[in-house]
């Protein structure tokens, strides 16, 4: 019936290192181990003892000796993914790596796929579903502070914080669950003024995780931003600028740019991405009104929009109206060209678009790109990512739970205040308890009747 | 003698009469089997029906065409409506009954359907011959019927314990049913050992009652049952007293003579319903506790003193209830006794109440290792009807936990590891807004119907009641509260509401200030006397929200529900499982994703390898 099979991969990143790890994850793992690897002698290995360092030789099929490797075996059940693990250490160089590996395929494991290894631990119970994620974004993290924040949160200070305020509200449910079931026995009742800081203080404390959510999940996701404005204004040039080289094609015949171009860079720990669309105009042109529809899709779903003006020319009617149309959004107001002499000034625009940052740059010379740099990271993120401002949600999943959370405990303080029911009040609490539970796998339902018999002499 | 029945029943407690009765009313022969003709629907324990959540039941039961609401009606001392400032969700009904009347009225009835035979005979013997039962009693007499109802109660291998006494006995000195237990086991029906008990019985004349706080019962408009009309009765008090320092130190020096707590009883007691050895030893710190004393009849001198249940020694018993005022000169009746029984081990039932693997036998109450007459009864109808369902070889009626407390109480039974007596509470309902007491019949009378439970009459009256709920609604969505009307200034001298644009009653209604009973007498539309039909318009309007999202909720389960396991599944071919999801979901067998889902040690990743490893297999 079986048919997991064992996986292998090579588990630290290209590239030259000093040393070069080779997972090997599965029943099969010795077996195969077996085969790529001897004794310092040459002999064969029959005996893994576990978690312990071994000095070994790898080698391929006919015996050519390609590294010497340390190496260690896990037993199931007491390593990372939860079954045999096998683990080799070789002298760093990819191509011995590569050769290694090639062999351990050859001798019958599988190679695995990103982020298999972890996947298999959450499926054997290893790691709980957020430390899983987490484990994936570290993986995948593409700046310092997007690896520190899921660093952060694999060591499960988000689970942390949460279960403290579902022992809070634990602590406060119970008593009233206690006094609806046994309301002949003597239970005090239940005091709403003390009940209402509670929940104000619970409240306060998750609208603090949701505070940092959105900058969270730019952290993980990336954030989109958006260059926008009429053709030949010089998004391409300014993209490129911000991307530090040449990639898109720029030249100065309108509508070129047709299709998008997207890059992501790391704006100080920020990971953006930048999107250069077609230039926004109306146009006849089937195909090209298609890209232009697609502009404003992205434009809609933009996190930030860099609106792009020509400050070499007169405001145009069309500039006008692309920035009335992103008025929802939040946007900065980009003179490029400053090169050139000036004939938009951005005196004028501030007294037009007040509200509105306004930068006046040169994508040629490259004056104002650091300026539009901070202001890009600054529009983003505030001050987050700071040590008093952590910012432990990632995951639009746990954003939602957090919401209908605070939500039912909205519910509740104005139940409390309005004089609702308790059946009202503990039906509130016990939703808010189960939208955490989706972020902490705790389920509360045994614990609260466990808890009432614990408190409490129930019993006529 | 006739021996071939559609349907034998063993037992006819709580749960053997409903059970009888359901299946009887299906249209199948019946024989109910007791070890005692006289103690039919017995009430050993506490002479109360109903309470939050245990209420809820006996409504529902009801609306099925259950007996037991009807009969505690009947029967009943005083009614009290209990949690009436808590909310609609938690209101519950509770009364004392008259135990002898509550029998014979039980007795009476069940005689008089004509397809339901009652039998005294205790049965030694169940086997599976081809497909049928051979049930032998231990007279030798033999009856041959394709399904069997077990609903044997506290009486399997029952041991009684008093002080260091102990001896085999069913409760309150019946005849305990041993054959049959070592029979079954032998058969490879697995048991485990629950225990509760009950307090001593007191003689009326011997209390002074000047000494106690008076109970009365309220007056309410309307019983348990949806069916008959309400008849009130002249309502009989309770009595409430307290322990003191002197009972508990009593009870402390006798503790090595307590055999719960000097090792004799080996069962799992309850905690609902301590003893009060328990509650001092578990409570240190509590100075007194509650003692009611209840009438068991009119015709009785017999008390009961609810909150003293204890297995100490009668004279142990006798010296500490004198301690309690108003029991200085306590005459006993019976003393409390613990008693420890077996239990089928719960995870050979299914959801439809029959052994797995077992065809055509079905167990109900606290043989399945339940608590409580409600809870007893509301097992019997389900098994009952179960029994019926397949006997038509049709699909078994299985409640969801959004449908009702019988729902929630059948899942919990078949997925967790209960370590005590089973007993139901509002806080083990996720949907305990939308499983309200006067909402049992909208929620369950169809299906009283289609079973034939419930008579064309009764659900001529159902369909009535559905109709006035209907009318009274589109009313108030229809009419309408015009600022400045005559109308709006009395609401406003009612309630001190005004109301400022032109407001649906249905609109007004979810102000907080606003009763229905108010805007009844704003609009004459009749007396204020509340009817039940206004209790469900009102809750429908000012709970919508939340009746919405409990709503939602169901959905949600209700996908996982429809989710079936095969019964077959291989849960050791799942590698990813963990060792503890394996061993539990093994052990379970979940006939569904969501039953899964609620054992105990199943975490979120085991159900995630469950469904991936299903998929594939079904691909296979």
């Amino acid at each position: 019936m079986k048919d997991t099979h064992t996986i292998a991969a090579i588990s630290t990143p290209q590239g030259e290192g000093g040393i070069g790890i080779i997972r090997i994850s599965g029943d099969e793992a010795i077996r195969i181990g077996s085969k790529i690897l001897s004794h310092p002698s040459g002999k064969k290995i029959t005996f893994w003892p576990e978690r312990q360092v071994r000095l070994g030789l790898a080698v391929s099929p006919d015996g050519t000796i390609i590294d010497e490797v340390i190496y260690f075996f896990f037993k199931k059940n007491r390593s990372y993914t939860g079954e045999d693990v096998l683990e080799i250490q070789g002298h760093g160089g990819y191509q011995n790596l590569k050769k290694i590996l090639t062999y351990t395929i050859k001798a019958g494991a599988q190679l695995a796929e990103p982020g298999e290894f972890t996947k298999r631990a959450y499926l054997n119970g290893r790691l709980d579903l957020t430390q899983a994620e987490a484990v994936i974004d570290l993986i995948r993290s593409r700046t310092d502070l997007a690896h520190q924040v899921a660093l952060t949160q694999l060591r499960g200070e988000l689970s942390t914080v949460i279960k403290e305020q579902e022992t809070r509200l634990l602590e406060l449910l119970v008593p009233i669950e206690a006094a609806l079931d046994f309301p002949e026995d003597e239970i005090p009742d239940l005091e709403r003024e003390q009940a209402l800081n509670v929940i104000q203080t619970v409240q306060q404390e998750l609208e603090n995780l949701l505070a940092q959510a959105d900058k969270g999940i730019i952290l993980r996701e990336a954030a989109s931003v958006v260059l926008a404005g009429r053709p030949n204004v010089g998004k391409s040039s300014l993209l490129n600028r911000l991307l530090g080289e040449e990639r898109a094609i720029v030249t100065p015949i309108p509508g070129t740019t047709r299709d998008f171009v997207a890059e992501t860079i790391d704006l100080d720990g920020v990971p953006v991405r930048l999107i250069d669309t077609a230039g926004i105009r109306e146009i006849d042109n089937v195909v090209e009104k298609a890209g232009v529809e697609r502009a404003w899709q992205i434009i809609r779903e933009a996190d930030l929009i860099l609106a792009v003006l020509d400050s070499a020319t007169e405001m145009s009617r069309e500039d006008q109206e692309m920035i009335n149309s992103i008025k929802q959004k939040k946007a900065v107001i980009i003179l490029n060209k400053t090169d050139l002499p000036v004939k938009l000034f951005s005196e004028d625009l501030r007294a037009k678009f007040p509200g509105y940052t306004i930068l006046s740059v040169s994508a040629i010379t490259g004056v104002g790109i650091k300026a539009l740099k901070d202001v890009i990271r600054e529009e983003l993120m505030g001050i987050c990512g700071t040590d008093e401002h952590p910012v432990l949600v990632t995951k639009l999943r746990h954003k939602e739970a957090l919401e209908e959370a605070v939500e039912r405990l909205h519910s509740v303080a104005e139940g409390l205040q309005l004089q609702c029911s308790e059946d009202l009040l503990a039906g509130d609490i016990r939703s808010a308890l189960e939208a955490l539970g989706r972020i902490t796998g705790r389920s509360v339902s045994e614990e609260i009747i466990n808890e009432i018999f614990s408190q409490f002499c129930i019993g006529k | 003698m006739k021996k071939n029945y559609d349907v034998a029943v063993i037992g006819a407690g709580h749960a053997g009469c409903e059970a009888a009765n359901a299946v009887a009313k299906m249209g199948f022969t019946t024989l109910l089997l007791t070890l005692n003709f006289n103690n039919i629907a017995f009430m050993p324990c506490n002479p109360s029906v109903g309470g939050p959540g245990k209420g809820n039941l006996v409504r529902e039961i009801d609306a099925l065409g259950g007996l037991i609401g009807r009969n505690t009606d009947q029967s009943h001392l005083q009614m009290r409506a209990l949690n009436t400032q808590k909310g609609p969700a938690v209101r519950a009904l509770r009364a004392q009954t008259d135990k002898h009347l509550y029998q014979q009225l039980m007795q009476y009835y069940l005689e008089r359907q004509p397809l339901i035979s009652i039998r005294q005979g205790e049965v030694s013997m169940l086997k599976r011959i081809k497909n049928h039962w051979r049930v032998t009693l231990n007279t030798g007499v033999c009856y041959e019927v394709p399904v069997v109802i077990i609903a044997t109660g506290t009486f399997l291998r029952g041991k009684v314990h008093v002080g260091l006494l102990s001896y085999s006995s069913g409760p309150q000195g019946q005849h305990p049913s041993i054959a049959l237990a070592e029979n079954l086991e032998a058969q490879g029906i697995r048991f485990k050992r629950f225990k509760t008990g009950t307090p001593a019985r007191v003689r009326k004349r011997s209390l002074d009652f000047s000494r106690m706080i008076e109970q009365p019962g309220d007056g309410v408009t309307h019983g348990f049952s949806h069916w008959l009309p309400w008849e009130p009765k002249k309502p009989i008090s309770c009595w409430l007293t307290y322990t003191n320092e002197k009972t508990h130190q009593i009870i402390k020096n006798n503790l090595h003579l307590a055999p719960m707590y000097c090792g004799a009883i080996t069962g799992i007691g309850t905690r609902y319903c301590p003893s009060i050895e328990g509650k001092v030893v578990t409570f240190p710190q509590r100075d007194r506790h509650q003692v009611f004393i209840e009438p068991e009849g009119l015709n009785t001198d017999e008390m009961y003193v609810a909150g003293l249940s204890s297995s100490l020694p009668e004279e142990i018993q006798d010296e500490f209830m004198r301690t309690v005022p108003g029991l200085e000169e306590v005459e006993m009746v019976r003393p409390g006794y613990a008693i420890e029984y077996d239990v089928v081990a719960p995870d050979q039932l299914l959801t439809s109440l029959q052994i797995r693997e077992w065809p055509g036998l079905f167990c109900a109450g606290q043989i399945n290792g339940t608590s409580g007459y409600e809870e007893a009864a509301a097992q019997g109808i389900v098994a009952g009807i179960n029994a019926g369902l397949y006997l038509k070889g049709e699909e078994p009626f299985v409640l969801q936990r959004n449908e009702a407390y019988i729902g929630v109480l059948i899942d919990d039974l078949v997925t967790k590891e209960n370590n005590e007596p089973y007993r139901i509470m509002t806080s083990r309902a996720e949907f305990r807004l939308s499983l309200r007491q006067e909402n049992a019949d909208l929620r369950l009378a169809d299906y009283g119907y289609k079973f034939k439970l419930l008579s064309d009459q009764e659900y001529q009256t159902f369909m009535e009641k559905k109709e006035k709920i209907n009318n009274k609604l589109s009313f108030l969505e229809t009419t309408y509260l015009l600022p400045g009307s005559v109308e709006a200034d009395q609401l406003k001298k009612e309630t001190g509401v005004d109301i400022l644009q032109k407001t649906s009653l249905r609109q007004s209604l979810k102000m907080p200030e606003i009763q229905l009973t108010v805007l009844w007498k704003t609009f004459n539309q009749q007396s204020n006397q509340t009817t039940e039909e206004d209790e469900v318009v009102e809750n429908l309007i000012k709970y919508q929200g939340y009746l919405e999202r409990e709503a939602k909720m169901a959905e949600r389960l209700q996908k996982t529900e429809n989710k079936k396991i095969p019964s077959d599944f291989d849960y050791f071919s799942v590698p990813n499982l963990s060792f503890e999801a394996r061993e539990k979901l093994n052990k379970f067998r979940p006939e569904t994703m969501g039953q899964a889902s609620r054992i105990s040690g199943v975490s979120p990743a085991d159900l995630s390898a469950l469904l991936i490893w299903m998929t594939r297999s079904r691909k296979k």
